[in-house]
């Protein structure tokens, strides 16, 4: 394997990181390649892509709220400059460096006139809605630039913990067109459990949500409340539909799978499991190893 | 700087385990003078295979392959077939006929269908080693019903001493679940422990009985663990993630019941 290749293959492995692990995969990375240098430049575009995908949060600069780190936060950069990332909250962006996860350089930025009161009613209810539902949540609702009529919401909702090997990641996002009268969602939950061991749970699920006739852009706040309800409502559907799951695997798939005991409620007699062998073979007249 | 090995297993440790064979092989290509280490202490799931003489299914994996070819436990025959393939000592295989016997009852006990193999070898000191595989998948007949698989692989060394053998077994067992239907589902991993003990030996088939209790013993206390970070551990994760009830509501409540005690105490 060439350097580039080797460069590829550990690119590879850090989009796969577990919630919260990418420094640990980095680390092991790191010493796997044990080449810095190419390593350094390689992987980079690797970790912006794993941030923006996992939905990595950004403390704001000079505001005490967090912001997501995303496509729809991007601002591409002009005539090959370096991107930028949008908090629409604060109305500033800013700069990221995707391997210290710190933001810097802040800079104001002038909303869409147009878009922005539907923006905001619709971030102010999604906040409600975090901060009733997720107990580490961080949300960002974004414009569509040249649009006034479509929203991305996303959540993210993190917890790490390490000292006792378990990591989790619930992210979902919706895409509000008003216009087409319609929520194309979608959510990603990740758990990874390695205490001895590394298992991981990951689910997938788009959803798609028509909106009712009441909600227009012409009454932001009410028509916000009403969308909000209407993805707590899916989102609430969605997690009992998986904990339905984790029943039916536990109690169908799991006992099928292996059995607690055998149909006789006893362990096995090892004893009488090589007697009985044995004694087919004697009674047999074929060799004691014959196959049977 | 850290053994290079040690960061592979930390590596496979944290990646995802649908991905394990993917990643193995990704590895081996980076550090090839590393493979022998990765693939003998990386499980990786069960291959099945089909003894040509006896067309008696069969389990393959590291333990069992001799560059390209895997030996059958029912047969002895490697395939695709090897003139100068390793196979135990003619004792050694007789001890591997029996064992296999009689985990394939143990297997249909506790897995009711599935299979099972034993693969034995001897070791340099004297005693030998060996593994006791099971494998056992569910397809599903509608797409909405879940599907699964469970890989046992349990790897044993044993050292006799007069009268006494001292067993040290390790076990991993690989577990994946999964339902694709509205959305996707994948709940997969794998465990591992070990264990040591001292038995009585009165002869040969004394092994036999010997490990299928440890076995035993050791695949009970795996379920129930399975169980519980499966089904117990990370479903409580996505609850911590989010609350299917309003914690707005849960709050409230708490103030309230706080409110009420102070009034009472008043």
């Amino acid at each position: 394997m060439d350097s580039s290749e080797r460069v590829q293959a550990a690119a590879r492995f850090l989009l796969q990181s577990p919630p919260g692990e990418i420094n640990d995969v980095l680390n092991d990375v790191r010493n796997i390649i044990s080449d810095d240098d190419s390593l350094q430049e390689g992987v980079l575009p690797a970790l912006q892509e794993y941030n923006l995908a996992q939905f990595i949060i950004a403390d704001v600069p000079g505001s005490e709220h967090q912001s997501i780190i995303s496509e729809a936060a991007k601002i591409e950069g002009q005539e090959g400059g370096e991107d930028r990332f949008l908090d629409p909250r604060s109305k500033i962006s800013f700069r990221f460096d995707h391997l210290s996860l710190e933001a810097s350089d802040a800079q104001p930025v002038e909303p869409d006139s147009e878009a922005e009161p539907f923006r905001a009613a619709l971030e102010s209810s999604t906040l409600s809605y975090l901060n009733s539902h997720f107990n580490e949540g961080v949300a960002s609702v974004f414009a569509t630039p040249g649009s006034s009529s479509k929203f991305t919401i996303q959540i993210v909702a993190n917890k790490y913990n390490p000292t006792n090997f378990w990591s989790g990641r619930w992210r979902s996002e919706y895409v509000v067109d008003l216009a087409q009268k319609v929520i194309s969602g979608r959510i990603l939950v990740n758990v990874h459990y390695y205490e001895q061991g590394n298992v991981q749970l990951e689910t997938k699920q788009n959803l798609t949500i028509p909106l009712p006739p009441a909600i227009t852009p012409s009454n932001p706040s009410t028509s916000a409340s009403k969308l909000l309800a209407l993805i707590e409502e899916e989102e609430g559907k969605y997690q009992t539909h998986l904990s339905d799951s984790y029943q039916e695997m536990s109690d169908k798939t799991f006992k099928s799978l292996r059995r607690a005991l055998p149909l006789t409620r006893q362990k096995i007699e090892w004893d009488r499991v090589l007697g009985y062998k044995l004694g087919a073979e004697l009674s047999g007249s074929k060799g004691v190893f014959a196959e049977s | 700087m850290t053994d290079l090995v040690d960061s592979m297993l930390d590596l496979m440790r944290r990646l995802p385990p649908t991905r394990v064979e993917e990643n193995v092989s990704a590895l081996v290509n980076i550090c090839p003078d590393y493979a022998d280490d990765l693939l003998g202490s990386v499980d990786q799931p069960l291959k099945l295979k089909t003894d040509r003489a006896t067309g008696r299914e069969y389990l393959a994996c590291d333990y069992n392959r001799d560059g390209e070819s895997y030996r059958s436990p029912w047969s002895n025959e490697y395939d695709p077939p090897l003139d100068d393939g390793t196979v135990p000592t003619p004792k050694l295989r007789q001890l591997e006929i029996k064992a296999n016997e009689a985990f394939d009852t143990y297997r249909e006990m506790y897995f009711e269908g599935g299979v099972s193999s034993v693969f034995l070898w001897d070791l340099d000191d004297g005693g030998f080693a060996g593994v006791v595989l099971f494998k056992k998948s569910l397809n599903p007949s509608t797409a909405s019903e879940p599907s699964g698989s469970w890989d046992s692989i349990h790897v044993f060394e044993a050292a006799e001493r007069g009268r006494q053998a001292h067993y040290k077994l390790t076990s991993t067992i690989m577990l994946e679940l999964g339902i694709k239907s509205s959305g996707d589902i994948s709940l997969s991993g794998s465990m591992t422990r070990q264990t040591e003990q001292d038995c009585p030996v009165q002869n040969q088939e004394s092994h036999i009985t010997n490990m299928g209790r440890m076995i035993e013993e050791m695949e009970i206390k795996m379920r129930n663990l399975l169980q519980e970070v499966y089904f117990g551990k990370t479903r409580d994760v996505v609850y911590d993630l989010r609350s299917i009830e309003s914690l707005e509501r849960q709050r409230r409540q708490r103030e309230l019941q706080k409110e009420l005690v102070g009034f009472m105490k008043r």
